[in-house]
């Protein structure tokens, strides 16, 4: 299960005005990557010593962030539209 | 007959197991699912879909709308994330809910509840009419 790579946000105004982002989440996970290899062994332990299950947890996070992928939120007002989509 | 049948019925006539766990061995010797996952595989919905249609407050022709859609692999991974909150926390989100007149109790989602849902969610429409005749549509559904 891969984590969303990209995300588009699009804005559209009704007087014509339209921005579009898109947002290359990969290049966020490979900054985040080497302070996530340090973070995760502590975050695992002082789960362990909470009395938690750090496996399960860890694991839960994964597939929350693996399953955001194909969300689509759009949002048409009076005066704009506001659009996400994450791929 | 297969082997593997006849060795289930055969246990079960020894009385070696009940009828109970003659029947779920038999299941998973077919391949057989709960009826909810069963009718998630034939139509094997992906999505969640919600859509709202509101009219406008200041009264224009234009309606606002809302168009969302969420995987429901993450709906799945946030009911699993939710059951493993402390218990404590879970308390302190039913208080909060309920002090906003919601009723739900978290302890009660779970993943095969959810799954059961999803397979009878195949159209669900709501009209409500708010403050100063204003009208808002519901509709969810998944795809």
């Amino acid at each position: 299960m891969m984590p969303p790579l990209l995300a588009t946000i699009r804005i559209e105004r009704k007087d014509g005005r339209r921005l579009r982002l898109w947002l290359p989440l990969f290049l966020f996970w490979l900054i985040a990557l080497p302070f996530v290899v340090v973070a995760l062994p502590v975050v695992a332990v002082v789960l362990a010593v909470m009395g938690r299950r750090p496996f399960a947890i860890i694991a839960a996070y994964w597939a929350v962030l693996g399953a955001l992928s194909g969300t689509d939120i759009e949002l048409n007002g009076r005066r704009s539209l506001v659009a996400m989509h994450v791929y | 007959m297969s082997e593997n049948r006849k060795q289930i019925l055969a246990m079960l006539a020894e009385g070696r197991i009940n009828a109970d766990e003659a029947e779920r061995l038999l299941a998973a010797l077919d391949g057989s699912a709960p009826p909810a996952a069963k009718a998630l595989a034939a139509g094997a919905p992906k999505y969640l879909r919600v859509l709202m249609e509101a009219d406008d407050k200041h009264g224009g022709e234009v309606r606002s709308k809302i168009n969302i859609r969420v995987p429901l692999q993450l709906l799945r991974a946030g009911v699993k994330l939710a059951s493993l909150l402390p218990p404590e926390a879970r308390e302190q989100m039913n208080a909060a809910l309920h002090d906003k007149g919601v009723g739900l109790d978290i302890n009660q989602i779970k993943p095969e509840n959810l799954d059961e849902l999803i397979a009878n969610l195949k159209d669900v429409s709501i009209d409500i009419t708010g403050k100063k005749n204003r009208h808002a549509t519901i509709r969810v559904f998944c795809e």
